[in-house]
């Protein structure tokens, strides 16, 4: 498992920053996020939170190996679910990878609250991480393979040394026998 | 605005995001400042406010994305995350929004 994690202002009010939320794509700085959609959002007619899931696509430059390794393909996508509470002023957004989550889960989540002089803290933290119980399962079966494939070679090396020994020595006892 | 996963959808997502983000904008200052007494009445003001003007345009680009989603196969690894994590309540603290690491 791995853990990052960040805190910082940006110097705009709380209502600027969670406006500009839905603003924040498509951004030059971000060119890696080139889809936004919104699959399920809901008002809260009592407390007036207002809850969004979006998918988000992302043209990602994963590595090669990473590419051949997993299958994956240059799209990876994201569900994110944020909640905007303007009774506590505080905006939360989580998000999880949908592509490649068979193999490992990168959850992020995001809060933003008001900060003294009219600003805005952010804070993040994301934690990434591997499924080991898949890893594990797949470890055993690879290991299966290769017990398989041991003890088949081993059978024919076994089958094959003895005929090589039995031509050698029988053609060996004839020659003795002949002479 | 960003595009749809699907380009069929965009015009509806544009449409659709520009109908929110103005109600959004109008809704965001005064929902902050309104007192925890009228609060109930504003928030069933502005849903009702909300689904009279863009509850049209939200069902055809849903129905559009939700095509898109299936299209893509991403509808399996929608539905498994949220299982995994419905995220139906704001978290109360980024340590309890973990998904089951199996």
């Amino acid at each position: 498992m791995h853990y990052f994690s960040q805190l910082f202002n940006y110097e705009h009010p709380w209502s600027h920053v969670v406006i500009g939320m839905w603003h924040k794509y498509p951004n030059p700085h971000c060119t890696h996020v080139v889809t936004v959609d919104v699959v399920d959002r809901s008002i809260d007619s009592r407390t007036g939170i207002i809850r969004t899931e979006r998918i988000l696509g992302c043209k990602q430059k994963a590595p090669a190996w990473i590419v051949r390794f997993f299958g994956g393909s240059e799209d990876a996508f994201v569900r994110e679910i944020s909640f905007v509470n303007p009774a506590t002023q505080e905006a939360t957004i989580t998000s999880v990878n949908l592509s490649l989550s068979q193999f490992a889960t990168c959850y992020e989540s995001i809060k933003y609250a008001p900060a003294p002089n009219g600003h805005t803290s952010f804070s993040q933290t994301a934690e990434i991480q591997a499924r080991m119980a898949l890893w594990r399962s797949a470890a055993d079966k690879l290991e299966g393979w290769l017990v398989q494939r041991f003890e088949q070679n081993a059978h024919l090396g076994k089958v094959g040394f003895s005929d090589v020994l039995r031509s050698m020595w029988e053609a060996k006892e004839q020659q003795h026998a002949h002479s | 605005m960003a595009h749809s996963l699907s380009e069929a959808c965009t015009p509806l997502k544009s449409e659709y995001d520009s109908c929110f983000n103005a109600w959004f904008e109008g809704y965001l200052e005064p929902a902050v400042s309104t007192t925890p007494e009228q609060r109930t009445k504003f928030s069933n003001q502005k849903a009702a406010e909300y689904e009279e003007k863009c509850g049209k345009i939200w069902e055809k680009y849903r129905s559009c994305v939700q095509k898109a989603v299936k299209d893509k196969q991403l509808d399996a690894l929608l539905d498994q995350a949220r299982q995994e994590n419905p995220l139906k309540e704001p978290p109360n603290d980024s340590s309890t929004n973990k998904a089951s690491s199996s």
